[in-house]
């Protein structure tokens, strides 16, 4: 049986008055591929930062690979995140002024050593070998998705959190996406994945629905 | 492409590439940034390299404001008067690249056609090195032995309503020596001088009936590097006769204007640091605010504080010294503008102005990377990846 490489405890986030996330109790299994839906303003997002530890919750226990977060310096939580964590943001997110191979190198040499070989091999998996050294600002929003997967994989991380990853392409790249990410869950990654897209959501082991800011459905 | 594969990449090389593409992106940014250095750096560079070469250069300017020694018959002995010749070898001693001018002084008072008036005899070549100042109309006397010739003060000049090319008779009763004598030229003095007619030394002495003889002789002597009150007393010790002593008027003032300027250029060396200061730190709030995003995106893909912090700082860092590197190169042209115009001559390098300029020049650059450093650090991804 696979180990819960991810649990919270009635983890929640309150900004004065408001309440993004309310108490939220979920566990996710390795190899897992779980998407998080629900209309805009349920707190999916906020799950994903809090989960991706770019945010920190206000109450609650967040552990991560068997690791408590609650007590970890910032230091501590990036490490963790560069370690552990892919991501994939729905703007992309590329260094403007970086080639594609240059964006992928980037997290190899927050990570450790910086292997242009092994960032070849990421962007070739997703299938832009030959545009290596464009810009962003010379790639369609479908290639520069797929150099922000090339990016979020190249330190093999085990969990892969992407905040809709669909969510500014066309329905070709989409797709494109889509067998990305499949392949991803058959290596054996564990995909946490905040979408709108229920064709998406259907291919994920689970979806977890938010609503106010607090978990409706979990099947 | 199969070429690259298993290329390694260092990480120095990786931050150089990112270092330099991050700048290259920004040019205006940048050229701002290194131009607020540049200038500030320069600015320094010139003061330095002046206030390097001021003490020489200004003791020698201040020496157009009169005479600072003073050479006159020792007051134990109770002359009143001292031969020429023994003053000579005194004004020998000093050695003659710090003397800007001397010349001996004869005094008597004289009948002019109007009324009486002091008449001084001296040597106008060296008066005219001594007294730079003066506001002649006319001309200077410029031949030692003319004795057909004379300058008066303005205020004597007026008052016996004489102008230049009238002739004035000279009268001294004791010697019943009588006189006509041209002026050449009115000397405004702003002193005593005004009330005075000057004739050359030798007629002087045979109009006063004091041949071979003179009062007292005044010097004027580049301080810079010269023991004034050593010279003093090697002088009178050399010549029992003689009582030899700086004016301590002229000599202290000297040095309080030469700490005055000194300290004004420090001034504005700082108040120009400050402004740098500010520009630059100004320049790089705006960078970091342009940046936000991408400082957020580093630190979610695993970039820590200190990585950041590095980059910033290498960023300024890099910028700085090039700036400053401009700077020096621009401020000694400067200091050369400076040095005709001021001083009428070249400023040389002198090393001692390399750290002078580059160690405040990049701290300040570094003092102004603090604050938006700062703000850097401080980024939260969350929030700033979420926007739009």
């Amino acid at each position: 049986m696979a180990k819960i490489v991810l649990e919270t405890k009635v983890l929640t986030k309150r900004y004065g008055s408001v309440t993004p996330l309310d108490s939220i109790d979920m566990q996710v299994k390795g190899g897992e591929w779980v998407a998080i839906m629900g209309p805009s303003g349920s707190g999916k997002t906020t799950m994903l930062n809090l989960l991706s530890l770019l945010d920190s919750p206000t109450e609650g226990e967040y552990i991560l690979d068997g690791v408590g977060t609650a007590t970890l310096t910032e230091k501590e939580r990036v490490a963790v995140r560069r370690e552990k964590i892919g991501l994939v943001f729905q703007q992309f997110h590329l260094v403007s002024y970086l080639t594609a191979l240059e964006n992928v190198m980037l997290a190899q040499y927050y990570h450790s050593m910086v292997d242009k070989g092994d960032a070849m091999e990421a962007l070739e998996r997703v299938g832009l070998e030959h545009r290596t050294d464009h810009l962003p600002s010379q790639l369609s929003g479908g290639e520069q998705q797929r150099v922000c997967i090339a990016r979020a994989l190249i330190n093999q991380p085990a969990i892969i959190m992407a905040d809709e990853p669909t969510g500014n392409l066309d329905e070709a790249n989409e797709e494109v996406v889509l067998e990305l990410f499949k392949e991803l869950h058959r290596e054996g990654r564990t995909i946490i994945m905040v979408t709108h897209n229920p064709e998406l959501a259907e291919f994920a082991d689970r979806v977890v629905r938010l609503h106010h800011g607090k978990v409706v459905k979990d099947a | 492409m199969a070429g690259d594969k298993g290329a390694k990449i260092t990480k120095r090389e990786m931050f150089l590439r990112i270092l330099l593409k991050s700048l290259k992106v920004r040019k205006n940014r940048v050229f701002i940034t290194f131009f607020s250095i540049m200038i500030g750096a320069a600015i320094i560079t010139a003061l330095a390299s002046v206030y390097f070469d001021i003490s020489a250069k200004m003791s020698r300017e201040l020496r157009a404001y009169g005479a600072n020694f003073f050479i006159g018959p020792a007051s134990a002995s109770g002359n009143r008067t001292v031969d020429t010749g023994t003053i000579g070898e005194a004004v020998k001693m000093v050695p003659p690249e710090k003397l800007a001018g001397a010349s001996p002084y004869v005094y008597g008072v004289v009948r002019l056609d109007l009324g009486n008036a002091v008449l001084a005899g001296v040597d106008f070549a060296g008066l005219k090195r001594l007294s730079p100042y003066w506001q002649v109309e006319g001309k200077w006397i410029t031949v030692d032995f003319d004795d057909e010739s004379c300058m008066i003060g303005k205020t004597l000049a007026k008052n016996m309503e004489l102008k230049v090319g009238d002739s004035v008779t000279v009268i001294r009763n004791e010697t019943g020596f009588q006189k006509s004598l041209i002026i050449k030229g009115i000397a405004e003095t702003g002193q005593a001088e005004d009330e005075q007619i000057f004739v050359s030394l030798p007629l002087a002495q045979k109009i006063l009936g004091m041949e071979g003889k003179a009062n007292h002789a005044m010097l004027s002597i580049v301080t810079e590097g010269t023991d004034i009150d050593a010279l003093a007393a090697t002088v009178a010790g050399k010549f029992p006769v003689l009582d030899a002593k700086p004016i301590r008027k002229v000599s202290s003032s000297e040095g309080k204007i030469l700490e005055k300027i000194k300290g004004l250029m420090a001034i504005v060396a700082v108040i120009i640091l400050t402004i740098t200061t500010l520009c630059v730190m100004t320049t790089l709030i705006t960078v970091v605010s342009e940046r936000t995003r991408e400082i957020g995106l580093m630190k979610a893909i695993g970039a820590d504080d200190r990585e950041i912090v590095r980059q910033f700082i290498a960023e300024t860092l890099l910028i700085g010294v090039a700036g400053v590197a401009a700077g020096l190169v621009v401020g000694f042209i400067l200091a050369q503008v400076l040095g005709q115009a001021v001083f009428g001559s070249s400023i040389s390098f002198r090393m001692i102005v390399l750290p002078v300029t580059l160690i405040p020049s990049v701290a300040a650059s570094l003092l102004a990377a603090v604050l938006p450093v700062r703000m850097a650090v401080r980024v939260v991804p969350a929030q700033v990846l979420k926007e739009d």
